[in-house]
């Protein structure tokens, strides 16, 4: 079996008035795009804080590619890459010159062209020249990005990486990320977005209050944890209670009493046979297929990833 | 070790001062040169002579110390200060930098930027008193032990400090007056006691009056004495730096 590219065991993190980690046990494989989904405050940024090396766990291991991330820090930093998800730059250096120093600190020595790569992966070569405080948001995001990639880590940990960024460019950022994760790179993502996680992830875990509440593939969590619905647009509000037949197959009817929604589990002639006894005409129908937005909301009953 | 990363640091913190030079070293030298100019030659005529050094010559090397206190602790002090509130300290916590290599890197660089604008000083200032030094190796000494504990400190305070108003603390309140009641422009053989005594309490004494031995070849105590004591802080507030990077105290959460 390999050696996994990082895997944590109990990780605890205490704070004086709070545990942002309650236990935390997680393998990701080589290779894989893993996505952690968690709502704010829910223990993902100390987490990966901990296995970066930022913070520092009260009890529990981490290690990267076996390297531990204590006693073994130097060794398991130089396979690692952290996009953080607050944005951070030196007003007094241009995006070249901080991607060279970001290079050194790793000890890689400089190579322009793979500067001038990463920048032109970012949409950053018109800017590479000027100093980081010329930057807008997004470009300073994708900075951040390429300040990650730059030395070629085996682990890259991307924080939000494509929090204010433009839906095209976050779109080019995903097929960079799965070009990284073609050359061998390990991606472990957060985002808010969630079918970015949908798109990239090859699993899919998701914390709570500290704890890990479920870690799997995403269409095993979508077939465990989300439901297909169908809707069945009436030609008039509905006159009469909703059958029971609907009913018992988990039908609502709406405040307007025009549409019918059905979760489908499995065979959907039931449902349809259901739908077509109704007294009225059915204008319009329509599925929703199961996403991970409702997958997350089951899991933690809360707002925002 | 990280040789790369060691050197690319040091690189990036002499480039960073060195980017702002109106404000490192321009504004330093020319405050310094009309200390100078106020002090040795409108007010010099009242004190003539120091120990049969001309007061002008006599204030030179307290001039030159003050000049590489302020600016190797400022630099450490800004540059890890910034790097802590603009959120890049991440930059040098996620990297294979070791607390030696982050201490080396920081420090050196603090101790080029004190040196070169302490040099600069010096240069001035040799322009109208001559350029000649009577012990070129305690001065070499005194000036690359001073700036580096000046670097350390500065690191301390930045590290230590969560605000601005916590970061000018300790340069307002210890290091100015402690160095102008230093020896900078007077002998302390020419205050009454107790301030005599009080003053031999100063260790920034004993390091401008090592400077001043290495320079004009007369000091009014021993630059042995001063040597040892530099040493004794230096190593004190390395090894304190050095834990304060191990243990990430106020960097690693």
């Amino acid at each position: 079996m390999p050696t996994p590219a990082v895997e944590t065991d109990a990780l605890v993190k205490k704070y004086p008035k709070v545990e942002a980690l309650g236990g935390v046990s997680l393998s990701i494989e080589p290779g894989e795009i893993f996505a952690l989904l968690g709502p704010n405050g829910a223990g993902k940024t100390t987490w990966i804080s901990i296995v970066c090396g930022l913070t520092t766990a009260t009890a529990g291991t981490a290690r990267v590619y076996g390297h531990d991330v204590v006693g073994d820090a130097m060794a398991a930093r130089r396979i690692v890459g952290l996009v953080p998800q607050e944005i951070n730059f030196d007003p007094f250096f241009t995006p070249r010159e901080v991607l060279r120093f970001q290079m050194g600190y790793f000890g890689v020595p400089p190579s322009e062209a793979r500067i001038d790569e990463l920048l032109a992966a970012m949409a950053l070569s018109g800017k590479a020249d000027v100093t980081s405080r010329e930057l807008s948001g997004g470009m300073r995001r994708r900075l951040l990005i390429a300040k990650a990639l730059v030395h070629r880590p085996r682990v890259a940990f991307l924080d939000e990486p494509t929090a204010g960024v433009d839906i095209a460019l976050r779109k080019d950022l995903w097929a960079y990320v799965r070009r990284l994760r073609a050359e061998g790179t390990t991606i472990v993502l957060t985002t808010h977005y969630l079918e970015e996680a949908e798109e990239l992830a090859d699993r899919v875990a998701v914390i709570d209050r500290g704890k890990l509440i479920a870690v799997d593939k995403p269409d095993v969590l979508l077939k465990k944890h989300g439901n297909k619905r169908a809707y069945f647009r009436l030609a008039e509000p509905l006159a009469v209670p909703l059958p029971d037949k609907l009913r018992a197959l988990g039908a609502t009817l709406d405040d307007a009493r025009t549409t019918v929604s059905c979760p489908i589990e499995g065979d959907a002639s039931d449902v349809l046979a259901a739908v077509a006894a109704l007294p009225d005409r059915v204008l319009d129908m329509r599925t929703e297929q199961p996403s991970l937005e409702q997958v997350f909301l089951a899991l933690t009953h809360s707002g925002s990833p | 070790m990280n040789r790369i990363g060691f050197k690319t640091l040091l690189v990036k913190e002499t480039r960073r001062f060195l980017k702002v030079p109106g404000q490192t070293i321009a504004q330093p030298v020319i405050t310094t040169a009309l200390y100078f100019l106020v002090f040795g030659f409108a007010l010099g005529g009242m004190v003539r002579e120091v120990d049969g050094v001309s007061y002008v010559r006599f204030i030179v090397p307290g001039l030159v110390m003050l000049s590489l206190i302020q600016n190797a602790f400022l630099n450490t002090a800004s540059s890890m200060f910034i790097a802590k509130m603009q959120g890049t300290i991440v930059d040098l916590l996620v990297a294979p930098l070791s607390p030696g290599e982050l201490l080396g890197a920081f420090t050196l660089a603090a101790v080029v930027r004190g040196v070169l604008v302490a040099g600069i000083v010096w240069l001035v200032a040799a322009l109208f008193t001559g350029f000649g030094v009577a012990h070129p190796g305690w001065v070499i000494a005194f000036a690359l032990l001073v700036a580096a504990e000046f670097a350390f400190f500065g690191l301390i305070v930045a590290i230590w400090s969560d605000k601005f108003e916590q970061l000018n603390l300790i340069p307002t309140f210890v290091i100015t007056p402690l160095t102008f009641l230093g020896g900078v422009f007077y002998s302390a053989r020419m205050l009454p006691e107790p301030w005599s005594a009080i003053t031999r309490l100063n260790p920034i004494l004993y390091m401008v009056e090592g400077l001043r031995y290495g320079m004009l070849g007369r000091s009014d105590v021993s630059p042995w004495l001063g040597l040892g004591l530099t040493l004794a802080l230096s190593a004190v507030s390395g090894a304190v730096v050095w834990v304060m990077l191990a243990r990430g105290y106020k960097l690693r959460a």
